[in-house]
């Protein structure tokens, strides 16, 4: 199956005030056709950045970017100019942010916002478009979809906002939808409202997902493969079920650990000791390392490289977690 | 049980002011008509959605916001009633550590300032004794000395929320309100900041209010609980009882909400129609009616009685108990038309 995104070698960094911050180191990416892949990892790991990559979204500066490849759908779109890319976003690609608020037009009607796309990308007429939005507002579960089209944004609850930026983006059937924290800002019985919504949609239109979140059971409920990243790098890639069954990577394993359960044993809660490197200031070796209850004389050294290590695994440690146990 | 604080009645009025002539004026009920037990030493659990009113109740049982209409006892005494002096020495023994550690903490104090500041505000004024208090707070929550004269901007998420627990704990409290500590802070920091306040309380032997909305977190630190919607309390009593037969049916479907990673085809998923209604014009009837997946039409009218099922387990919902012999209106029993899908 020819992947319907192929993104190769994604570097990039920002010189700041107190040194280089290495934002995303050598991502490699792949989306298959109506795949839903995930891309999880803490606060400042980089997921927002290289998924706004992906989309040329970056701005160069303050940025540096060094890519090998971006395919998508068939072509390479790395040195695409904006003109060309304005054709893509929007029609063929979209993105849903986390801050529905910030990316709606408060001065404009969710309806009118809905009819451009409409009317910019499939050249619509007034009347054809909003027939569309309220169609699509219906099949996104917005009741009284006629009516609410004439709302503005801040007459609508956070759930039905994040809602109408699925319509928008589902609006012209793209091929790709990047979803960054697509739910993260809603309440938890919300977020599994508009959850079910997404995974509807995206089964139903055949659009590949790339869902960018740090939330671990957004992932369980939605993704087909998940990437986990760790202060810039991919440390493991895996099948959804294989990574939450098995997963390989020290800091997967106690990322999994971390995130209470109800089966949990009262008052011991297993941690992970220290925190993320600052970005400016990574340690030598693998990233992980003086976290990492395993770390070798190697790991303080060597940055392990991603290798394979299972069906459609991938890991990035010298001493994984494999059915074996710990090599 | 030694009880520590109650709650008769309470509820927490804030008013809504119109800013036009033509707006109907109205009260926010952020807390209505709450009455529950603290018992010294044990971890209470406050759990519910954005805008419930966690954080209103958890500033009423302290003395923060004061109550429109109810009674909190701390100690057994009236804390409203408490003549001035009495009131400020009972503040002192209940503290609160904030949701989040990046705008809690004053960007120009320093380390020694921000602990010691409630230390201060009592009136002591004994340098070195408040230094070396202060150390000795930094160490029991894994800072160090050698932190004393840096500022918050040098510190992570984690590190901060330790310095807010620092600063909670400096004048020995006895009761802590904890208003969701984690939330702000990256996944794998929980357990640390979790496991701390834990050894805290052993060693303190604190009594907390534990706010929070992920249930799996209430379950692992929480003795008893209370699971709030738009303002009240629809189940509440010992966390055991309440996991092993959750009977509310907004407890059941928060429950749904937590992760799973069992991958079970079968794993009941439970999805709550709609929006959560304004607090402003809450429903007559129970407060969850309008998403509940088995209201009836008599729900929309008739307030549930808090009763209980079994010892120390509260639940308020007509399901569980029936409808009280009241005069019922026609067709109370029937399923709510619209909510069926
Ligand atoms: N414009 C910028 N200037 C300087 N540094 C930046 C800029 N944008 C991002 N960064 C840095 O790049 C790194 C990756 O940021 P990114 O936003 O991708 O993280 P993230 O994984 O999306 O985190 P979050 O979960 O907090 O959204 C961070 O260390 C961030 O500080
Ligand atoms: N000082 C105030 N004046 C007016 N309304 C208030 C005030 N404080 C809280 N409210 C309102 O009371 C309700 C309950 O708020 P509260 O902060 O207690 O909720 P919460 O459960 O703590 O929510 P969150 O999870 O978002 O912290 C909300 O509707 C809120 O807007
Ligand atoms: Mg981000
Ligand atoms: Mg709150």
């Amino acid at each position: 199956m020819e992947p319907i995104l192929k993104l190769r070698n994604l570097k990039v960094v920002f010189p700041t005030n107190f040194g280089l911050i290495r934002a995303v180191e050598s991502v490699d990416l792949d989306i298959g056709d109506r795949e839903c892949v995930a891309l999880v990892g803490e606060s400042g790991c980089g997921k927002s950045v290289t998924s706004q990559s992906v989309m040329r979204l970056i701005e160069s500066p303050p940025a540096v970017t060094r890519v090998d490849a971006i395919e998508f759908a068939g072509r390479d779109i790395k040195d695409y100019g904006p003109k060309q890319m304005q054709e893509i976003r929007g029609k063929e690609m979209s993105m849903i942010f986390q801050d529905a608020m910030t990316s709606l037009n408060p001065v404009m009607t969710v309806g009118n916002q809905i009819d451009e796309m409409y009317r910019r990308h499939q050249g619509d007429s007034k009347k054809a478009a909003r027939q569309k939005t309220v169609r699509a507002l219906e099949l996104i579960g917005l009741p009284e979809p006629t009516a609410r089209a004439n709302s503005f944004p801040h007459e609508l609850s956070g759930g039905m906002r994040q809602r109408v930026l699925l319509a928008m983006a589902f609006a012209c059937m793209p091929k790709l939808i990047i979803a960054d924290e697509p739910t993260t800002a809603l309440d938890v019985t919300i977020q599994a409202q508009v959850l079910k919504t997404l995974r509807g949609m995206q089964r139903g239109c055949g659009t590949s997902l790339l869902l960018v979140t740090h939330d671990l059971s957004v992932v369980a409920s939605i993704a087909d493969t998940v990437y986990v990243m760790y202060s810039g790098k991919i440390v493991e890639k895996a099948p959804v079920k294989d990574l939450f069954t098995a997963p390989q990577h020290p800091y997967t394993v106690g990322l999994m650990a971390a995130v209470p359960r109800l089966t949990d044993e009262k008052r011991k809660f297993t941690q992970i000791p220290g925190a993320v490197p600052h970005p400016a200031r990574k340690p030598s070796g693998c990233y992980f390392h003086p976290r990492c209850d395993y770390a070798t004389a190697e790991c303080k050294k060597e940055m392990p490289p991603l290798v394979k290590s299972g069906a459609d695994r991938e890991v990035r440690c010298f001493h994984p977690l494999t059915a074996g146990g710990r090599q | 049980m030694r009880e520590i604080l109650r709650m008769n009645n309470v509820s927490v009025h804030f008013p809504v002011k119109g800013g036009l002539p033509f707006l109907k004026r109205g009260v926010i009920q952020a807390v209505s008509d709450v009455s529950l037990t603290i018992a010294h030493g044990e971890t209470y659990g406050i759990v519910g959605e954005s805008g419930c009113g966690k954080t209103t109740l958890a500033n009423a049982m302290i003395g923060m916001v004061k109550p429109t209409s109810g009674e909190v006892l701390f100690a057994g005494k009236d804390l409203l009633r408490l003549p001035k002096e009495e009131f400020k020495k009972a503040r002192q023994k209940m503290q609160m550590i904030f949701q989040d550690p990046f705008s809690s903490l004053n960007p120009r104090f320093n380390v020694y300032q921000i602990v010691s500041e409630p230390m201060f505000i009592r009136g002591e004024d004994d340098q070195e004794a408040m230094i070396a208090r202060v150390v000795e707070l930094l160490e029991l929550v894994g800072l160090s000395s050698e932190d004393l004269y840096r500022y918050p901007s040098d510190f992570s998420g984690g590190q901060r929320q330790r310095l807010g627990i620092a600063r909670a704990i400096s004048l020995n409290p006895s009761f802590l309100v904890c208003d969701e500590p984690v939330s702000a802070l990256d996944v794998s920091i929980h357990a640390q900041i979790l496991n701390l306040l834990v050894m805290i309380q052993e060693q303190m032997k604190l009594t907390y209010v534990f706010i929070s909305h992920n249930l799996a977190d209430v379950k692992n630190i929480c003795d008893r609980m209370a699971v709030m919607y738009l303002g009240k309390v629809m189940e509440s009593g010992s966390s055991d009882r309440i996991f092993k037969r959750p009977l509310h049916p907004y407890t059941q479907a928060l429950l749904a909400a937590v992760l799973d990673t069992t991958f079970d085809e079968k794993r009941e998923q439970i999805i709550l129609q709609g929006d959560i209604p304004s607090p402003i014009d809450p429903p007559l009837g129970c407060r969850f009616w309008q998403r509940c997946p088995q209201a009836m039409e008599g729900c929309k009218t008739i307030p549930p009685e808090h009763l209980e099922v079994e010892d120390d387990h509260v639940v308020a919902c007509h399901l569980v108990h029936g409808f009280p012999a009241v005069e019922l209106p026609d067709g109370y029993d029937r399923p709510v038309e619209s909510l069926k899908k």
